[in-house]
């Protein structure tokens, strides 16, 4: 897979902009806090899925992290995020509270959903646009369009990003929505981690097309290739795909090339995948620290390990819910 | 109870009625609340062009821009899953999908994402108002897949409200307080009644609570329990029946969920027998649960078993001529009240 970014002309449409916006030092290192933080949840979690603390389906993010750092670093606090089930990069790079996080996952109540979405999570945090997951794929693609379509109709700022890896890109769903936004201009991102894997079925055993990106061009709307391992990169291509965006001209899309080290879930020993398959894998940390001064990068290992520590501490400490919560929020309370 | 629709209330021609076709109630009542509600808006298939399908919105675009009134791809499944996104983002969607039978295209975005979502996200948020119009009942031969009653799906799957409206003047006021209401609704209007013809009342703050049926006729010898294109029916048997001496209620549930037990189990208790009507398929239907709630609930004061008289257990025909065998008809309510009342008495 080609790791460098390449745009995709939508048809007699200009593409994203070439724009290289600035990255600041703090920024960079808010960045690889957070790339910090969601690779050692995959650490505490490959550690509780194999001792029963944690009981569920533990679908690792590791190696997934510069995807969904990049990308929050630079949506904005008006933009409203639908996501899809692979490890907790996505909630943890837009900054929602790790007690939380892993409270949640643990199923205690002490979580964002009070207990109900442990196993394969449901995370929430309305106030920072993490609007929620759905546990059958393609969800995100016709939520997150109605996210985008809530915010035309009420005349609000921000856009709605659909998030999805490779294999739910085959989905119904992602066709009918970027159909009916593209024709409505809705401010709407599809963001793609190509991971390479749908389960056990290789992304280039099943698409027809070399990159998910030049998809776009159906929709006459642009579609941007980028270095998934690169949180930089990323960055950069959702803020031209975002300026397009609220430039009022429609979606975009922007996938990300990564790896899925894991196994589709904690235990899958992944058998059927190629030897030679992770030569060419590069770590996203280490892309990521190599553009941040050491001494600052040692401070950030330190304050990630305390912030870990300290809130699967507080988490544990929550306790499991009780039979009442069955029947709770099935109607408005 | 309600012993009669809010529409009956006043006299007709009154100044605050208007005599309206059925399906223009729909349209009506999606105006009221578009004018009331800046964050509702109204998608559907040419619902521009056409009003509509059924022309259920004819006029709409006239009163508000292209931005709440929209035009829509054939994309049912997009239709309700951005119904589901948006109001998370805060607008109050009325989706229209034409016909019940199209649920099953966007059936995760309605089982899965309108039922389950907040209970998923443990009430995050805790409101998720959307408004999903699909037309039950039958449509002179418009087939298999155009003529499903489907309410029972709906029943089934805790999370929704499911709303059956049998006149204009429910449409209209059940409509208004479906969009108003909290959780998503399914509003169910039945393509048979599109051309009937009822007084609706024209204030704008007309509404009728949803879990409220109407008692539409009084009796003591046995109670029919039914709802939307079967209420008729249901009258008109009852007309029979009252020429025959037998005084039957005929109750309107108007909404499947939430039911309202109290006025089911309080006229079975006063009558004693009881009969549910609907053109839905009798196994597995809303007649089904009745049935075994008032058994469980009113065993020993029964005269006679709970009997359904209900559609035929197949699917409606594309020829409309073989339509009329698949729903229970005005001919059978009588027989099957007449069966129910000559039963020997219980020990």
């Amino acid at each position: 897979m080609s790791t460098t970014s390449d745009q995709v002309e939508a048809g007699g449409e200009a593409g994203t902009s070439a724009a290289t916006h600035e990255l600041s030092a703090e920024l960079l290192a808010e960045m690889f806090h957070k790339m910090l933080l969601a690779r050692g949840v995959e650490d505490l979690f490959a550690k509780w899925a194999s001792d029963n603390t944690f009981q569920g389906w533990w679908h690792p993010g590791r190696g997934q992290e510069g995807c969904a750092v990049g990308l929050m670093a630079a949506l904005a606090p008006e933009d409203q995020i639908m996501w899809y089930h692979r490890g907790a990069n996505w909630p943890i790079a837009r900054g929602m509270d790790l007690e939380l996080i892993i409270a949640d996952l643990l199923g205690r109540t002490n979580g964002s959903t009070h207990g109900k979405g442990g196993g394969a999570p449901h995370w929430v945090d309305l106030d920072l646009g993490l609007m929620g997951s759905g546990g059958t794929l393609g969800t995100a693609h016709v939520l997150g369009g109605g996210l985008a379509l809530a915010k035309q109709v009420l005349g609000r700022p921000g856009i709605a990003v659909s998030g999805f890896g490779d294999g739910t890109a085959q989905r119904g769903t992602f066709h009918e929505t970027l159909l009916q936004a593209a024709a409505w201009k809705l401010p709407l991102l599809y963001f793609c981690e190509n991971n390479g894997w749908s389960v056990g079925t290789s992304f280039t055993s099943s698409s027809p097309t070399a990159t998910i990106a030049e998809r776009a061009a159906a929709y006459g709307i642009p579609g941007e290739r980028v270095d998934g391992q690169d949180a930089a990169a990323v960055f950069q291509a959702v803020r031209r795909a975002r300026d397009h965006i609220v430039a009022g001209r429609g979606p975009a899309m922007v996938e990300a090339v990564t790896y899925r080290i894991g196994g589709h879930y904690f235990g899958d020993v992944g058998n059927y995948r190629p030897e030679n398959e992770l030569d060419h894998y590069r770590d996203p940390i280490d892309v990521l620290e190599a553009r941040i001064d050491p001494a600052t990068a040692q401070q950030l290992r330190e304050r990630a390990e305390d912030d870990l520590a300290r809130a699967s501490k507080a988490a544990l400490e929550g306790p499991i819910p009780g039979p009442d919560l069955i029947f709770h929020n099935l109607y408005a309370e | 109870m309600t012993i009669a629709t809010p529409g009956e209330a006043a006299p007709a021609n009154s100044p605050k009625m208007k005599k309206l076709r059925y399906q223009q109630a729909i349209g009506l009542a999606i105006e009221d609340e578009m004018k009331r509600d800046p964050r509702v808006f109204a998608m559907g298939q040419d619902l521009t062009s056409l009003g509509g399908q059924f022309g259920l919105s004819r006029g709409l675009i006239d009163a508000f821009t292209e931005n709440r009134v929209r035009d829509t791809g054939v994309v049912e499944t997009f239709m309700v899953g951005s119904a589901c996104g948006a109001a998370l983002g805060g607008a109050v969607p009325v989706v229209d999908i034409t016909f019940s039978d199209f649920m099953f295209i966007a059936g995760d975005e309605i089982f899965n994402k309108l039922a389950k979502w907040r209970f998923m996200h443990g009430g995050h948020p805790n409101e998720l108002p959307v408004t999903v119009i699909a037309g039950t009942g039958v449509l002179g031969g418009s087939g298999a897949e155009h003529n499903s009653s489907l309410e029972a799906h709906l029943l089934h799957n805790p999370g929704l409200k499911v709303v059956v409206p049998s006149t204009p003047a429910d449409v209209k006021g059940l409509l208004k307080s479906s969009i108003r209401d909290p959780d998503p609704v399914i509003f169910m209007p039945n393509k048979g009644l599109f051309f009937s013809r009822g007084e609706v009342p024209v204030d704008e703050d007309f509404t009728i609570p949803l879990g409220q049926a109407a008692v539409l006729r009084a009796g003591s010898d046995a109670t029919i329990i039914t709802y939307s294109g079967s209420v008729p029916v249901a009258l008109e048997a009852a007309g029979r029946l009252a020429d025959e001496g037998i005084d039957t209620e005929v109750i309107d549930l108007r909404t499947i969920v939430p039911l309202d037990w109290d006025t089911v189990f309080s006229s079975v208790e006063k009558t004693g027998r009881a009969m549910v009507v609907h053109e839905a398929v009798t196994t597995g239907g809303v007649g089904a649960e009745i049935a075994a709630r008032l058994h469980a609930r009113l065993f020993d004061r029964l005269e006679a078993p709970v009997s359904r008289v209900c559609g035929k257990d197949t699917h409606i025909p594309q020829n409309a001529y073989l339509e009329k065998y698949c729903l229970p008809s005005a001919d059978d309510i009588v027989v099957g009240i007449g069966e129910m009342i000559r039963r020997p008495a219980r020990r």
